[in-house]
């Protein structure tokens, strides 16, 4: 189980993203009551995006069922709506949205909205010709949208690359875990005594879960590929260096943890804060970098993962080379021997 | 891990619970008069981007993309003025999204409809003669719910605090037999004259203090940093705490006697949070997953626990509300607690 426990955890993690927001229930009060508002409200709810929840009578209901969570926004057409309509005044209407759930209600708010625009231009059209002015007038701005490396900018694509960066760090729990118990066990003290120097010993260390960790770096992107239908664009070869690259870096924060824990539950609630839940959160998966505040951005430079899911993200989907890559395998590195570096300069200290 | 996770708790939320902003956005104005620059400026105020220095050709365009530089680019054709001042010519913008990260690529796409859109009325307006004004009425008026001004950290700090909570309190109780076990102490503990419904609930007690001492900690942290609200009701809160606490308790009590050792432990308890973690809601809201996965959800423990935190917090929800997501818990919880009392009685015997 510890060997394929990456693995594992990508599969549970994709299923949660391979959600498409479609769907949202939605709440209709019509105080209006008439053609029109009955043909709009058939128009918003046509597609597939919202579905109409129920048509209720009472603002105190929309409340209900907000607070319920049954439905993710709601639609109040005013009592005039049909005769401002007609008279082209103007649409009056309120749209309610649950603020708690910002992703379906976004995503309601944008769907009312292109209905809305779709209906006025209708509506308008009939004033246009009496105006005599060509229909073409009014059309919206013809927007050209194109997602490159992922066209449907279907969350899964990029986020199954950038979480692969995440779970890897699991072998680094494990290897600060071993350490502790070597401790715990007294274990340790035997091979300091041996001829070994403090670096090779450390790095001796982390050499069996480099292994494990390159066995799931060869099994995720098969999963990946055959199971959620993600391509892979890049060099297969160079995405299996620059793991190794990140192996290093990840399993030697592992290391400092090891070395400066006394026991496995200290070491384990270290890594988790340490490594497991900034990995999550802070190296750019979820959340864009550039937006965190500057400190923020300055202490996901020092994490490993920062760097890597750049690398899975270009080589899964850009197909970049070395040539762009290079600056992240040397912070990979470089992050690697620095931790080590200190790693190997408190272990004799901290048995001692 | 206590007062590690409640500061983690308030980095992370302090990094993550804003909009965001600052995406670098590349223009190539092939138009260069004072209609494209002003759609720039309006592009700029959104302020969702960080306008990078304009550029002249398509190819730095591409190169800024492939290295990931660059979130979106916006090219403006040597027509777009002219079709703005003509009578019924439609004006093109092309954008390219880089797909490679889609939560920023979705944002920025959102900003730049927002902005086309506003023209387009604009245009619209003006074509038909309309008064400005009188196109004020047609803008449905948009209102939130619970929370008005659309703090993040409303919905971002729940369930990370939720996270946070359930490995705190699954670590510490999957520890308690593993290590015991690991350092050959547990023998001596098994003959002590303790009943072992008396060694579980010793067990127990411990954690079931340092998760309501973690819970306490975190709501006042993020109340504190990040004003998230407690609407409704605190002692009911709490009350419900102590519920989901002895339920994560149990499940990891029965991991702590299932495992060997205290790495496989720590490796079990990362396996089911995350599992759990998914029914939080924080990546997606699990309405919209799959029926499989929504029928799944009814038997998770955090996915009623985060809909009752989020439910007192900022809906300031009573049980007349909770009370399917509070029933859904208590029979879980009545159900794991028998299950881990037994299993670990029989096991330590």
């Amino acid at each position: 189980m510890v060997l394929i426990t990456p693995t594992m955890i990508l599969m549970i993690m994709a299923y949660a993203l391979t959600v498409d927001l479609e769907h949202i229930p939605i709440a209709v009060l019509d105080q209006s009551r008439t053609k029109i508002s009955r043909m709009f409200i058939q128009q918003i709810t046509a597609g597939d995006d919202l579905d109409l929840f129920a048509q209720v009578g009472s603002i105190d209901e929309i409340e209900l069922m907000l607070v319920r969570g049954e439905v993710k926004a709601a639609i109040i057409l005013a009592p005039d709506f049909s005769n401002q309509v007609l008279s082209m005044r103007g649409m009056p209407m309120q749209v309610i949205i649950d603020g708690t759930e910002p992703e379906s209600g976004n995503f309601a708010v944008d769907h009312i909205g292109q209905r809305v625009e779709r209906f006025i231009r209708d509506v308008m059209s009939d004033r246009m010709q009496a105006l005599g002015i060509p229909e073409q007038a009014l059309l919206p701005i013809d927007l050209r949208v194109r997602a490159w490396y992922n066209p449907g900018l279907e969350p899964r694509v990029d986020m199954i690359p950038g979480l692969i960066s995440m779970v890897l760090g699991f072998p680094a729990l494990s290897v600060a875990l071993a350490l502790a118990h070597e401790r715990e066990h007294g274990t340790l003290e035997q091979l300091m005594v041996s001829p070994i120097g403090r670096a090779d010993l450390l790095i001796g260390k982390m050499i069996p879960y480099i292994i494990v960790g390159m066995a799931n770096v060869v099994l995720m992107p098969i999963l990946a590929m055959l199971w959620f239908d993600i391509p892979f664009n890049g060099s297969f070869p160079l995405f299996l260096v620059l793991s190794a690259f990140f192996l290093f870096g990840i399993l030697s924060m592992g290391i400092i943890i090891g070395v400066f824990m006394r026991t496995q539950a200290a070491a384990m609630a270290v890594s988790f804060l340490l490594i497991f839940f900034p990995g999550f959160f802070l190296t750019g998966i979820f959340f864009p970098i550039a937006s965190m505040p500057e400190i923020m951005r300055m202490e996901a430079i020092f994490l490993p993962g920062t760097h890597y899911a750049l690398i899975t993200r270009g080589l899964f989907l850009t197909a970049v080379g070395m040539d762009v890559l290079w600056p992240y395998a040397v912070m990979l590195v470089g992050l690697g021997i620095l931790f080590t570096g200190v790693a190997a300069l408190f272990f004799k200290k901290r048995l001692g | 891990m206590l007062f590690g996770g409640a500061l983690e708790l308030v980095l992370v939320g302090w990094a993550t619970s804003r909009p965001i902003t600052n995406l670098p956005l590349m223009v190539l104005d092939h138009d260069r008069s004072q209609e494209s620059r002003r759609f720039i400026v309006d592009l700029e105020n959104t302020g969702t981007f960080a306008l990078e220095p304009m550029v002249t050709n398509v190819e730095t365009i591409e190169q800024a993309l492939l290295r990931g530089e660059i979130n979106a680019a916006l090219v403006i054709p040597p027509d777009f003025s002219e079709d703005f001042s003509s009578a019924a010519q439609q004006p093109t913008l092309a954008v390219i999204l880089n797909g490679a990260e889609s939560i920023p690529a979705l944002t920025a796409q959102r900003a730049i409809e927002g902005v086309a859109q506003e023209w387009g009325d604009r245009l619209a307006v003006s074509r038909i003669g309309m008064d400005p004004d009188a196109m004020e009425g047609f803008l449905p008026s948009l209102r939130v719910w619970f929370n008005e001004a659309l703090n993040e950290a409303y919905y971002t700090t729940p369930a990370e605090l939720g996270l946070m909570l359930e490995f705190t309190v699954l670590i510490f109780a999957a520890l308690s037999f593993s290590r015991e076990r690991e350092l050959g102490t547990l023998e001596q503990l098994l003959v002590m004259p303790f009943s072992s419904l008396e060694i579980i609930i010793g067990k127990a007690i411990p954690v079931m203090i340092i998760g309501l001492f973690d819970f306490a900690l975190m709501l006042a942290l993020t109340h504190l940093f990040f004003g998230v609200p407690v609407r409704g009701s605190l002692t009911l809160l709490f009350l419900l705490a102590t519920g989901y606490v002895l339920v994560e308790l149990s499940k990891g009590l029965v991991i702590s006697v299932m495992v060997k050792t205290q790495h496989q432990a720590f490796l079990m308890v990362m396996l089911i949070g995350m599992v759990d973690f998914m029914f939080t809601g924080y990546a997606a809201p699990v309405e919209s997953m799959p029926q499989v996965v929504r029928f799944i959800s009814n038997f998770i423990p955090a996915y009623h626990w985060l809909e009752i935190v989020r439910g007192i917090l900022l809906k300031a929800s009573g049980l007349a509300v909770l009370w399917p997501h509070v029933m859904a818990l208590a029979i879980i919880g009545v159900v794991i607690v028998t299950f881990s009392i037994r299993f670990v009685r029989r096991t330590l015997q």
